[in-house]
């Protein structure tokens, strides 16, 4: 099954001071560590290869769990921040235990079901919506070498196990037999399915330029620099920076945070679509959208901001992947801090904002990229680049926002129904 | 191979369950999971690309085609087995039998050319597929677009009707 063929070359590490390297091979250590074992035991070739994709698995998902439990620790203290709050600060120093305090009560938590709940799809939804999470994980390229499953189709990959997540909620919703999930459920699917459009679309433009669906051979790409210092990154480019911005905000709205968190707002239906779920199956809900959540913000990190490669020349020898994390770091603080500080936005506004102005905005990005792409490489292509596209984004962005501000916005919303 | 046996038994029984169950959200989850399973089996059969979209495509759609069913069926309905009426099942037979035909004839067709299983669908280019898709097959793929647009619009329509008559 070539869907499968992978293992990369760990041969060519790269020339830098030990503690570096060493370093760079950190998270191939249990895999090689099992791979060596049998060597020295002579097992068969098939249960070695097993062994090592079991290994690589378990190791993502450690890491992105531990990173799970820090988030949430941070995210609430970031919050409590912003709000003038002190946060968890009960369990341990700095509130440090928290999250096994919550883990702890959300394993001993009694698991109820609703009576009218479809029992069956009641159990399944909150499993379904882990699976496609960890799924997206295993494709991401964290480092030169840390890929733990490199294919072909990577981004294709990526996003038809994504699709998976706007049914599972949807059938979380509507199996709980109940009214404010169902609520949740149909709005976290016409949220998702539209703001699946922009996402798309703006990764076009990324897959234009690099030719290849293959997430490694994307990140590759970027890992250039021009005039020896400045990052080949998508984002340093005019089509590039306004896939981004368009790219990054669908994925807020994908993973449902503020401000697109209609699908769960608190204020409004309780909890959404996890309203009737509790115990355990409440912390798989929670586990599956952050794991989403880190997901997606890798994609993002690996399509715009050059994924493991580093923002300057001469500073390869740190790790790849710390690089990667530390892009991690300031895309979810950025998730964070747009949290903390903007209000959810209402249902029209959220359609109208993805369907006539996202949408639009990264169709845009398309042709921008195509002309980039023919201007070339080198000082003055570049300039010339610059030159053509940006008036070829600017102008259109300018006049879909005065026809939104002018015609289309209603002075006051209709309310059809409740009056 | 013994995979295939398991996966079309199963891909039969989802698709029967699709039919019989008289519920609209449980018939498009059997639609989904009998989909999904084909595209499983494209992925077993090589054909990776063609199984991803397979399953990005009908699992994004089933998830649309839901929130149609919800728009356009009232919660009365649900119970009133609405896929069983003789008018419902003859409109279904004049849908189904046409595209019946044309499968029958397209699988007959290619039964015994041997072409087909001399290329391996794994090497093909994905630039190779974009092309033929947007020259040579363009007018099919404009069809499709075309009659998913109208479908769109129908239903959109139909959900305002029960809307209006309700208020």
């Amino acid at each position: 099954m070539n869907f499968l063929a992978n293992q990369v070359d760990l041969s060519n590490a790269v020339d830098a001071p030990a503690i570096w390297t060493t370093l760079e091979a950190l998270p191939q250590l249990p895999n090689r560590l099992v791979e060596w074992v049998g060597f020295q035991m002579n097992a068969p070739a098939w249960l070695a290869t097993l062994l090592g994709m079991l290994v690589s698995a378990a190791v993502v998902v450690g890491v992105f769990l531990t990173c799970f439990a820090l988030v949430s620790l941070v995210e609430r203290k970031t919050l409590a921040r912003i709000q003038n709050r002190y946060g968890p600060n009960r369990v341990g120093p700095w509130g440090l235990f928290q999250p096994v305090a919550d883990g702890i009560k959300m394993l001993t938590k009694e698991d109820i079901v609703p009576d009218k709940a479809e029992k069956l799809l009641h159990l399944i939804a909150p499993i379904m919506i882990v699976i496609p999470a960890v799924l997206a994980l295993g494709v991401l390229p964290y480092g030169k070498e840390w890929v733990p499953v490199n294919l072909e189709l990577g981004l294709l990959f990526f996003f038809a196990v994504g699709a998976m997540t706007e049914l599972s909620v949807f059938i979380a919703g509507w199996a709980s037999g109940s009214k404010f999930p169902m609520l949740g459920s149909l709005r976290a699917i016409s949220q998702m399915v539209s703001y699946e459009l922009p996402l798309l679309i703006s990764a076009i433009g990324v897959i234009m330029m690099t030719g290849s669906m293959s997430l490694p051979s994307i990140v590759e790409h970027q890992s250039q620099y021009n005039f020896g210092f400045i990052s080949n990154w998508n984002i340093f480019t005019p089509w590039g920076l306004v896939g981004g911005i368009v790219f990054f905000i669908a994925c807020i709205a994908e993973a449902n945070r503020c401000p697109f968190d209609l699908p769960e707002g608190e204020s409004e239906i309780v909890a959404g679509h996890m309203t009737e779920y509790s115990g355990f199956k409440y912390a798989l809900f929670f586990m599956g959208e952050y794991l989403g959540l880190f997901a997606i913000s890798g994609l993002f990190i690996t399509l715009f901001l050059g994924g493991w490669s580093a923002p300057f020349a001469g500073l390869e020898f740190v790790p790849s992947w710390l690089w990667f994390f530390g892009k991690l770091v300031c895309v979810i603080m950025t998730m964070l801090w747009i949290r903390g500080t903007w209000m959810r936005v209402r249902m029209d506004q959220l359609m109208r904002f993805c369907w006539l102005f996202l949408i639009p905005l990264s169709l845009l990005t398309i042709p921008a990229a195509g002309i980039w792409r023919f201007c070339g490489d080198g000082f003055l292509a570049g300039l010339l680049g610059w030159g053509v596209t940006i008036p070829f984004l600017i102008i259109p962005y300018i006049i879909i926002t005065v026809i939104l501000n002018r015609r289309l916005a209603p002075a006051t919303r209709q309310y059809h129904f409740a009056e | 191979m013994i995979a295939l046996f398991i996966l079309i038994p199963l891909i039969v029984l989802a698709a029967l369950g699709a039919i019989w169950k008289a519920r609209p959200v449980h018939a498009a989850l059997l639609l989904a999971l009998s989909l999904s399973l084909v595209a499983v089996l494209y992925l077993l059969l090589g054909a990776d690309f063609l199984g991803l979209i397979q399953f990005s495509v009908y699992v994004g759609a089933v998830a649309v085609l839901i929130v149609f069913s919800l728009l356009i069926t009232r919660p009365s309905d649900e119970t009133k087995e609405i896929a069983r009426r003789p008018q419902s099942i003859l409109a279904g037979l004049i849908c189904a039998v046409p595209v019946l035909a044309v499968l029958v004839y397209s699988v007959s067709y290619s039964i015994g050319s041997d072409e087909v299983s001399e290329s391996s669908p794994s090497q093909f280019e994905l630039a190779e597929l974009g092309k033929s898709l947007f020259t040579t097959y363009a007018p099919a793929v404009m069809a499709v677009a075309v009659m998913l647009t109208a479908v769109m619009i129908g239903a959109a329509l139909f959900a305002r009707d029960f809307n209006q008559r309700e208020s």
